[in-house]
């Protein structure tokens, strides 16, 4: 039998175009978790039958890449996902025979060349809108008086050493905090990317523990992804 | 309702999968609802992953939704995280499309797929914000309707259910919408709807017979008390299947589901007649669609939903007359755009060889056979028409072409059946084992494994069983045992369903109206998702058996005479009583029947009804 497994994909073409796509994700589109979105994008390529490259081996797949994944319930308009494809096709093309075919609330802003590498990625900010029982205003100054304490401690689960405290605060930079009707809009810079990655919700869920009550809605948008300097990733 | 959205995104961020209770997906039909004149909430009492894979959902959400001025909806069972939240917050059961509470809708249709998931409706019912009685719903709307398979035997429901739909749905759902749409203006009461709902054909209202009870407790009438309930109430078929309508775009979940791919229904009902197979009766007769409608309807689905895989789906779908030219034909386009083709219920024997390469291409998981006994003789009782050899000779070419896995499912409590039939089964799967070390060892694969899966058996309403006991948990523990016993190979793995959900199924099955008290004695202790086995709680049912004097023995594990007249004898499923008597008959003298493509048997079916092989 040793002869008869041999890769299904024999035609398999060399030559790949790589793309790199940005596109938003909100509304019902923000509970789609990432493996989903991964499977979700698979069938909008299929649907608007884009040429897609397909990698080599016994069961091969289309080559899609997230670089950088969105923790589920998030709104988004920075997102990036990577392609390759083996045909060459107008970025606007793309986009547009892509958008024909994606469900509610995923959308292609753009399509372009790939300029940095994933691996440049180093930080993102956040918009959060949190209401809590407080008022705005309130809730403003106790976020500051949260980030104004020495230490954020959150506890962090490892294989190896167990529960261990993690201090937080170093990592959270404020841009912005201001009251807006009964809700506090607050914008921070946090670590992003494969080397330390720190997620709202961390931050969202130490602010409850600080409050002592439970923060009644919070919508979260993420709007820049950048790179170590500070540019914005492209 | 933008309350109800508010409230639940905020919960969505606590709940498991999430993308389950917020709609949105690919394919979901989104109408307006001032242009909308009757709304229909297809509920399916099961959670999404179970309810999205269903195939008869699509198919009749597809149908209602190509009505302009109808909105047919899904609504799904939540799971238990979920369903806490909701109730804690006070958030309606609603739909997915428009998140607005169903209990404003026209229509709630619960498809009944499984006696298990009878506490669902209860329960959905009760999030609803509706009681679960249909006596205590006064008003004319929601209407709570059911369908499906189980509805063959709806009595133990039947207090819950305004009406019932026997059969095929595709033509009298539309009749049942349009009578409503007609008579909504006129603000009728629910009784005035549902009298004029009963003169069409195939529509059941329970309320409208009244059943009497002989001193033993079997049924010794079932009387209609309205004039425009008919004494038998007939099932619907489709007659020309062909043509029946089949949707050209399908829901596409972003989360995984049971069945993640393209389905495209090939055929229905089905020739072979096993005797305790329930499918094989109450779909008859035999229809098959044109394979160019099959290849249409297969292409077109892939290139709107997106799917990487279509599975074919029937009861046996290598009973389709052109199998062949048409795997020839679904192949060749599979391959093209790189579709993996997967034929569930196949008979490998009957087909070539290169046919079976170019589907098995793809991977070598696995052979499953159904033998369902271990004897020639037992099988011979239940008329499953497959032999030791069709299997060995499967098997060895099989082996030989690299399979290790090899799986083989048996019923146990089957009528007649002795503890030498359950040893057959042991030298059934060791047979299959020994098969493989005969294969010269630079053909096969590394190892060999063969799975035995022993569930019990239930009789089920309109099959020859249906006058047999069920074991009682006590025989099938012995019957188990002598199983275990009699395997001696490391390569044979046994497994077998819980007990307890066989009983219940048992009694259910087969039980009458008396039964719908302890349905809901079993729901408000807390009986919901009985069909898993994290959830099901059996001591809970016992008791709720208990305080509503319930003999579980008396449905499940009595013999019934020929002559008794069963809860569901005022159903006509078109098979004959006469039919299934005689069936019963040869069962016990071990003589099988031949199948409807070798000579019609007269089941009772009438020509008329389209079947290929009837007249």
């Amino acid at each position: 039998m040793a002869e008869m497994l041999v890769p299904k994909n024999q035609s398999l073409r060399i030559i790949r175009y790589e793309y790199r796509l940005i596109f938003e994700k909100k509304g019902r589109a923000r509970y789609i978790s990432h493996l989903d979105l991964m499977r979700a994008f698979q069938r909008v390529f299929k649907r608007a039958d884009i040429p897609l490259w397909y990698t080599q081996g016994f069961n091969p797949h289309a080559y899609l890449m997230f670089p950088l994944a969105l923790s589920l319930g998030i709104d988004s308009s920075v997102e990036l996902l990577d392609i390759a494809l083996v045909e060459k096709l107008g970025f606007e093309e793309l986009r547009d025979r892509i958008n024909a075919q994606m469900p509610e609330g995923l959308r292609i802003l753009s399509a372009g060349e790939p300029v940095m590498k994933h691996t440049e990625i180093a930080a993102a900010e956040y918009v959060m809108r949190i209401k809590t029982k407080l008022t705005g205003e309130e809730t403003v100054k106790a976020f500051k008086r949260f980030l104004g304490q020495e230490k954020i401690e959150i506890e962090k689960r490892t294989k190896r050493r167990g529960v261990n405290l993690v201090d937080i605060k170093p990592h959270i930079t404020l841009i912005s905090c201001e009251p807006e009707s009964d809700e506090a809009v607050i914008a921070v810079r946090l670590p992003a990317g494969n080397e330390f990655n720190l997620n709202t919700n961390v931050v969202t869920q130490a602010f409850e523990n600080y409050l002592g009550f439970e923060i009644d809605s919070i919508y979260t948008t993420r709007t820049k992804i950048l790179t170590k300097s500070g540019e914005k990733f492209i | 309702m933008k309350e109800i959205k508010e409230k639940i995104e905020q919960l969505l961020l606590k709940t498991q999968k999430p993308a389950r209770y917020i709609g949105g997906e690919l394919g979901s039909v989104v109408k307006d609802k001032d242009k909308v004149d009757v709304r229909f909430a297809f509920c399916f009492p099961d959670v999404y992953d179970v309810g999205m894979s269903h195939l008869g959902m699509k198919i009749l959400y597809g149908l209602k939704n190509a009505v302009p001025n109808y909105w047919c909806e899904r609504v799904f069972m939540p799971e238990k995280d979920f369903e806490a939240h909701m109730r804690k917050n006070n958030i309606p059961l609603y739909a997915l499309e428009s998140l607005d509470p169903i209990r404003d809708f026209d229509f709630i249709g619960f498809t009944l797929q499984y006696e298990l998931s009878f506490t669902n409706v209860l329960e959905m019912l009760d999030l609803a914000g509706l009681p679960v009685y249909a006596k205590d719903r006064k008003a004319l709307t929601p209407i709570v309707v059911g369908g499906g398979p189980c509805v063959c035997n709806p009595e133990p429901m039947a207090d819950f259910f305004d009406l019932f739909i026997l059969g095929e749905g595709e033509e009298v759902n539309l009749e049942l919408m349009r009578l409503y749409e007609k008579m909504k203006p006129s603000c009728p009461t629910k009784e005035q709807f549902l009298r004029e709902a009963a003169r069409i054909e195939g529509i059941y209202v329970p309320q409208f017979y009244d059943v009497a009870y002989n001193e033993d407790g079997t049924v010794s009438s079932i009387t209609p008390n309205v004039p425009e309930a008919k004494p038998k109430i007939t099932k619907r078929v489709i007659p020309d299947f062909d043509h029946a309508y089949y949707p050209d775009s399908f829901v596409v979940p972003f989360t995984e589901i049971v069945h993640d791919r393209v389905v495209v229904e090939v055929l229905r009902g089905c020739i072979r007649g096993c005797r305790f197979c329930q499918a094989g009766f109450i779909y008859r007769p035999f229809r098959e669609k044109n394979i160019d409608t099959i290849e249409r309807e297969t292409k077109s689905l892939c290139e709107q939903t997106g799917y990487e895989q279509v599975s074919l789906s029937s009861l046996s779908t290598s009973d389709h007359t052109k199998i062949t030219e048409l795997l020839t034909r679904l192949s060749d386009y599979t391959d093209k755009e790189k579709i993996n083709l997967s034929l569930p219920s196949l008979r490998i024997d009957t087909m070539s060889k290169e046919i079976v390469d170019r589907i098995a291409a793809v991977r070598k998981s696995g052979l499953t056979f159904a033998p369902e006994a271990g004897t020639q003789r037992l099988r011979d009782v239940i008329n499953k028409n497959i032999t030791e050899e069709e299997i060995i000779r499967t098997c060895r070419l099989a082996f030989s072409e690299g399979y290790q896995n090899v799986k083989l499912y048996f019923m146990l409590g089957l009528p007649e059946e002795t503890d030498e039939d359950i040893k057959g089964i042991a030298e059934l799967a060791q047979r299959v084992v020994d098969l493989y070390y005969e294969i010269p060892k630079e053909q096969r694969g590394k190892s060999v494994q063969v799975s035995v899966s022993a569930s019990t058996f239930v009789p089920k309403p309109f099959t020859p069983f249906e006058f047999e006991p069920q074991s009682t948990p006590e025989e099938i523990k012995h019957k188990q045992g002598h199983l275990l016993d009699n395997i001696s190979s490391k390569k044979i793995k046994v497994s077998y369903h819980q007990q307890n959900v066989s009983v219940l199924e048992g009694v259910l099955a087969r039980g009458d109206r008396r039964l719908s008290k302890a349905i809901y004695c079993a729901w408000k202790k807390g009986c919901t998702l009985d069909s898993w086995d994290e959830y099901f709680r059996f001591d809970l049912w016992q008791e709720a058996f208990r305080e509503c004097n319930t003999d579980t023995a008396f449905y499940a594990n009595r013999r019934r005479s020929y002559e008794e007249i069963m809860p569901w004898s005022h159903l006509d499923y078109m098979i004959s009583r006469r039919f299934l008597v005689n069936e019963n008959k040869k069962a016990h003298e071990a003589k099988t029947t031949r199948n409807c493509a070798e000579g019609c048997s007269g089941c009772g079916i009438k020509k008329e009804c389209g079947g290929v092989y009837c007249g």
